[in-house]
């Protein structure tokens, strides 16, 4: 019930930020816009708007998570408000839970209206549905759960603005530490190889959860690999939450 | 005080349980990661090529990094034309090094490599060779560029080609002397023959060193005897008509008046001459000398 609550308050305060409508209008010029980039195209105009909204979906989406997840837990401790909240029968890990389950939901309503107005563009372009995109939507929101993780991490800690492009610099190297799999092959057997390596499975794969290639070229993807990837979505998210957790209850307030 | 005792108890407790948590939650993800990276996935490698803009606009997007920018899709395209499971990764090379060439043209590597993989790897010297005109254009100064060229347009052994490209480096300021070498080699290969004769004696005159003027030496006995065994041949040609013969020796030619005298070798050696086939060939081998 505490945590219900939190994430309620979490999620009133966060749908009255200004910065989420200015994104969510973003997002959606951007997703409206791929139909007129599709008209500079030659060949496939369905891939183009495809290609584009999901792009839009899954980066605006992150800076949702990451403008709104880094000032949730400062704010509370800038505004003094969390003397308030601690002084009450309840647990730093609740309050963490509730503040990542309040911006989950708001993100949950987000990415719901972003990807009803991505749908129906397509469907203005197709005539059909095409349920695969929802695939490729799912993951997207996997992937931002764990961002928004990182953010309220970086938030019980730093500064808006630090935490931002901490959380900013996790997104980045989640898209591209795959490329250490090509270091690894390069480096002979020894130490460095074992860091390489260890870094390799360590760090975020955030491909993981992009499944844009596949739903849009209508690749074939394996069952298990949703699996794996939803339980790796899951796991890390919970470390990065534990972590936060550690964290936070280090802090005096006092 | 039964309370305060145990409430640190308890925290150290929840401490203990998030500590073995956190290390639990890395073991399990990290596995996971490893069960991921098992499973195939179906790519398009480099499906995303052709939505990379032309690297003038892009150039605007990188707020200053370009040259960060090239270096990054050097590294890039490195890893994916050593890629042997993409068929068709020849397909968007030249916008690829073109991309690079815009972000960055005074950095030479890209030109070369994309180059010499368009020449050894596509097996399309037209490509190579225009991904090296680029590079002379946005560097004209450096004579790398067309050398480079002739040299891939001489391993395919188009001659005339890679002599014009000879021409150009020959004419930057700073281009070797081994430059204007392979220019009268590949004059010779077209059999201009005058102008493959006048570079050697230059690389000759102007030799530095021994070895080099030993170089030119011999190619000049080699374009000479071509020169003489050219005149000979059209003289015995020119024979045949007229008694239906080969001469019997290379004297005859002088006496029936089809010339004015047997040409020596540069060593001052006669021609060999095999009366049964009217061939004539050197006493020497040229780079034996």
């Amino acid at each position: 019930m505490k945590v219900k609550a939190i994430a309620l308050n979490t999620f009133r305060e966060a749908i009255r930020d200004r910065i989420l409508y200015l994104l969510f209008f973003f997002a959606a010029a951007a997703i409206i816009f791929s139909r007129l980039l599709a008209i500079l195209t030659v060949g496939d105009r369905v891939k183009i708007i495809k290609d584009v909204g999901l792009a839009s979906l899954s980066l605006f989406g992150a800076l949702m998570a990451i403008l709104i997840g880094t000032g949730l837990v400062y704010k509370e401790i800038d505004k003094k408000t969390i003397f308030t909240v601690i002084s009450k029968p309840i647990h730093r890990w609740q309050f963490l839970l509730g503040k990542f389950l309040g911006l989950t939901l708001t993100l949950l309503v987000m990415i719901g209206l972003m990807s009803l107005i991505f749908l129906a563009v397509v469907f203005a372009h197709t005539l059909r549905l095409e349920p695969r995109l929802l695939i490729a939507i799912v993951f997207i929101f996997i992937e931002l759960l764990l961002i928004t993780a990182v953010a309220i991490l970086f938030s019980c800690f730093s500064t808006p603005i630090l935490s931002s492009i901490f959380s900013l610099a996790f997104y980045l190297i989640g898209h591209t530490s795959w490329g250490l799999e090509t270091l690894i092959r390069k480096l002979r057997p020894g130490p460095w190889r074992m860091l390489a390596q260890f870094l390799y499975t360590f760090l975020p794969d955030l491909e993981n959860f992009n499944f844009r290639t596949e739903v849009v070229h209508g690749l074939t993807i394996q069952p298990k690999f949703y699996f794996y990837s939803g339980l790796y979505g899951l796991f890390y998210t919970l470390f990065i939450l534990t972590l936060a957790t550690i964290i936070f209850k280090k802090r005096d307030f006092v | 005080m039964k309370l305060s005792l145990s409430q640190p108890r308890l925290r150290d407790w929840s401490s203990l349980f998030l500590a073995v948590f956190l290390l639990l939650s890395s073991l399990v993800f990290m596995g996971l990661k490893v069960r991921c990276d098992q499973i195939s996935r179906g790519r398009i490698p480099g499906s995303a090529i052709i939505y990379i803009p032309s690297g003038k606009y892009l150039k605007y997007a990188t707020f200053g990094f370009s040259s960060v920018l090239a270096d990054l899709i050097y590294l890039w395209a490195i890893q994916y034309y050593s890629d042997y499971s993409i068929s068709d990764r020849f397909d968007h090379l030249e916008h690829i090094f073109s991309i690079i060439a815009e972000l960055d043209p005074r950095y030479v590597d890209p030109y070369e490599l994309g180059a010499i993989v368009a020449v050894y790897e596509a097996n399309n010297l037209n490509l190579g060779l225009k991904i090296l005109d680029l590079g002379l254009e946005k560097n004209p100064q450096e004579w790398f560029f067309p050398f480079q060229a002739g040299q891939l347009a001489q391993l395919r052994k188009n001659y005339e080609l890679a002599r014009i490209y000879y021409k150009k480096a020959m004419e930057i300021p700073g281009a070797p002397d081994l430059v204007k070498r392979l220019y009268a080699f590949s004059a010779f290969k077209t059999m201009d023959l005058e102008t493959s004769l006048k570079t050697w004696l230059e690389v000759y005159e102007t030799a530095q060193d021994d070895r080099v003027k030993k170089i030119a030496s011999n190619h000049l006995y080699q374009v000479k005897a071509a020169i003489d065994k050219k005149v000979i041949e059209e003289a015995i040609g020119r024979f045949r008509e007229k008694y239906g013969r080969n001469p019997y020796d290379l004297n005859q030619l002088v006496r029936a008046g089809f010339l004015k005298e047997i040409p020596k070798d540069l060593d001052g050696l006669d021609y060999l001459y095999d009366a049964q086939t009217g061939e004539v060939r050197t006493a020497q081998i040229w780079w034996k000398r």
